[in-house]
């Protein structure tokens, strides 16, 4: 049996339309257009090995965090059906609870007002753990996460990262099988997500725990999920590793090139033989934007610092936002043909 | 494990009500300040020659008790459940493997140990400026009536508030109704006219709607105002609104959830 298998699963949401203004707050006390959005739209997949990391990637509004919801139980599905370590998570059985949790990377599970160690020894009674079992995980967890210092602080004195690390050590003092984590990172400067990352990765290693999770962070992604699901307007638009994805859907980077001087377009043509589309040029004409496959990017570059003074130089990856474009641009026409 | 779960909780929710000791403060002398002034002002229409059905003693006796029964009885719930409803601060009490509403009654109890701590002092020194007026009932059968009266009283309340609340699954603003909740419960509890003081004609609906049983039942018990043929319709009646409201509670809760946005985040 998968440890997770979802099949067709939809979730509407129901809303209220309002207009704008104090007469449109007094016309909605008579009159409300209740209108409704999809928000899953008849996703299905599974994840058959316990100790599976798997990625959802897409925009906000994506319906990543939706799914997540409904797998842990705070959301019923509107159609399809969910099984979560064989048990329905909308029943929200106590065996089911004790074996999941969620870590969202907006929202706060501890108290506030209280130290973080008061929270946990909540947590201790209300998953009715054994002293010995509570204190040999929080020491592992305290150690890898490295917060023994902050364990008797409260939470609000606490900064956003090391809030963060408080929520996953809270989240896994019950030990879970299953992590399910919304945008762990958001918020987070450069070195606290890259902590999160190693800790996540460790804990997986270690344990074996099975993690879920959201990001629009391709970082993330990158250093965690060997899977990922690609989700747009409620859809799964790919389903299979990073890697893949990234030659499939983004062969190509983007170089810019800005100079100190305007140079002509016949020049550039004559120096630079590429197609036009490929090319474009900005800032009257001082700035050039080139997108490139991913083998040429050295020798393009090379030759565009060659063509005059070079002020500023930038070599990026499409946006993950272009990339899922693509990938459902592909999958329609795809449909289409 | 849910009784040393609710303990934690209880103990959680004092320590951050500390935290905020002006609201505290601020919140207690509003319980006495409204029981003293009715009486004030009842016992100057006393002292003003209109004859009432009770006396002096009666009154200065059954507002003092009330202001006790109200703090058991009464409670700021329904807002702050609705709250967490409509802004999705419910969730981590969804994801855990323990009642729902653990977390809610806890803040339940921790309110009235707060109140009885702080307010019960207050009202020994109002009790002291009415020398000779407050009578404390000592009939054991009635004391040990209104202990059974008042934990049902308090819990009747309770299931009230969380039937309120429940309607931020489907409704976005719940406060306006719950005003409306506490103020028809102000006067149909008894907490601002003894419910012996309305017109007669209005008896027979006084003695049988809901709320006389989250406030004034408990104080008629303890006050020996009752006969025992009263008595027993009234803990019929307390037993029976516990058992509906407890339904309306599972059922509007059960559907509720299925609407539960899960917000934020």
């Amino acid at each position: 049996m998968p440890a997770i298998q979802v099949t067709n699963l939809v979730k509407t949401y129901r809303y209220h339309q309002k207009d704008p203004g104090l007469s449109g707050s007094l016309r909605g006390l008579f009159h409300r257009q209740t209108l409704e959005r999809r928000a899953v739209d008849d996703v299905s997949f599974s994840v058959e090995d316990p100790g599976e990391v798997v990625g959802f990637l897409g925009p906000n509004g994506a319906g990543k965090t939706t799914t997540l919801k409904v797998l842990c139980g705070l959301l019923y599905p509107t159609a399809g059906s969910v099984s979560v370590l064989g048990h329905a998570p909308s029943r929200r059985a106590p065996e089911y609870l004790r074996q999941i949790a969620l870590v969202m990377g907006q929202k706060n599970m501890l108290w506030w007002d209280v130290p973080t160690l008061e929270s946990l020894l909540l947590q201790k009674d209300m998953y009715g753990l054994s002293d010995s079992s509570f204190r040999e995980t929080l020491a592992e967890l305290v150690e890898m996460l490295e917060v023994n210092h902050l364990l008797r602080v409260q939470v609000r004195k606490l900064s956003l990262g090391e809030r963060m690390k408080m929520e996953l050590l809270a989240a896994l003092i019950h030990r879970p099988r299953i992590l399910f984590l919304d945008e762990p990172t958001i918020g987070l400067d450069v070195v606290s997500q890259e902590r999160v990352r190693d800790f996540l990765l460790r804990l997986n290693a270690t344990h074996g725990t099975t993690i879920l999770l959201t990001s629009h962070y391709m970082a993330d992604i990158e250093a965690l999920c060997p899977r990922v699901l690609v989700v747009d307007q409620g859809r799964i638009g790919y389903d299979g590793s990073l890697a893949a994805l990234i030659a499939q859907a983004a062969p190509e980077k983007r170089i810019s090139v800005t100079y100190a001087q305007p140079f002509s377009a016949e020049r550039f043509g004559l120096d630079f033989p590429l197609t036009a589309s490929k090319v474009n040029l900005l800032d009257d004409s001082r700035r050039v934007e080139v997108v490139v496959s991913r083998e040429e990017v050295a020798t393009v570059a090379e030759r565009l610092l060659r063509l005059g003074q070079v002020v500023d130089l930038s070599v990026e990856e499409a946006p993950i936002e272009e990339i899922i474009r693509r990938i459902f641009r592909a999958g329609r026409e795809e449909a289409l043909a | 494990m849910i009784v040393r779960s609710l303990r934690r909780l209880v103990k959680i929710n004092l320590i951050m009500s500390m935290e905020y000791r002006g609201d505290l403060v601020l919140f207690m002398l509003n319980n006495v300040a409204i029981p003293v002034v009715s009486l004030l002002v009842w016992l100057a229409v006393a002292d003003s020659g209109v004859s009432l059905p009770l006396d002096r003693t009666q009154l200065v006796t059954y507002y003092l008790l009330l202001s006790i029964v109200s703090m058991f009885t009464f409670s700021w719930l329904a807002e702050l459940l609705a709250d967490d409803i409509r802004l999705g601060s419910l969730s981590p009490w969804l994801l855990r493997p323990a009642p729902i509403l653990l977390s809610y009654l806890a803040n339940n109890l921790s309110e009235k140990i707060l109140k009885l701590v702080a307010l019960l002092p207050m009202l020994v020194v109002v009790s002291l400026c009415f020398p000779g007026d407050f009578r404390l009932p000592l009939a054991p059968l009635n004391w040990l009536l209104f202990l059974l009266a008042l934990p049902q009283a308090a819990a009747l309340a309770f299931l009230i508030d969380v039937i309120i609340a429940a309607l931020a699954f489907w409704v976005d603003d719940v406060r306006g109704l719950s005003r409306v909740r506490v103020l028809v419960a102000t006067f149909l509890s008894g907490q601002v006219v003894p419910l012996a003081l309305f017109p007669a004609s209005l008896t027979g609906f006084l003695r049988l709607q809901p709320f006389r049983y989250t406030l004034s039942y408990p104080l008629e018990v303890l006050t020996g105002q009752l006969s025992p043929s009263d008595l027993r319709l009234g803990f019929a009646l307390q037993i029976g609104y516990l058992a509906l409201g407890w339904l309306i509670y599972r059922w509007l809760w059960r559907r509720g959830l299925r609407s539960y946005a899960a917000v934020g985040a």
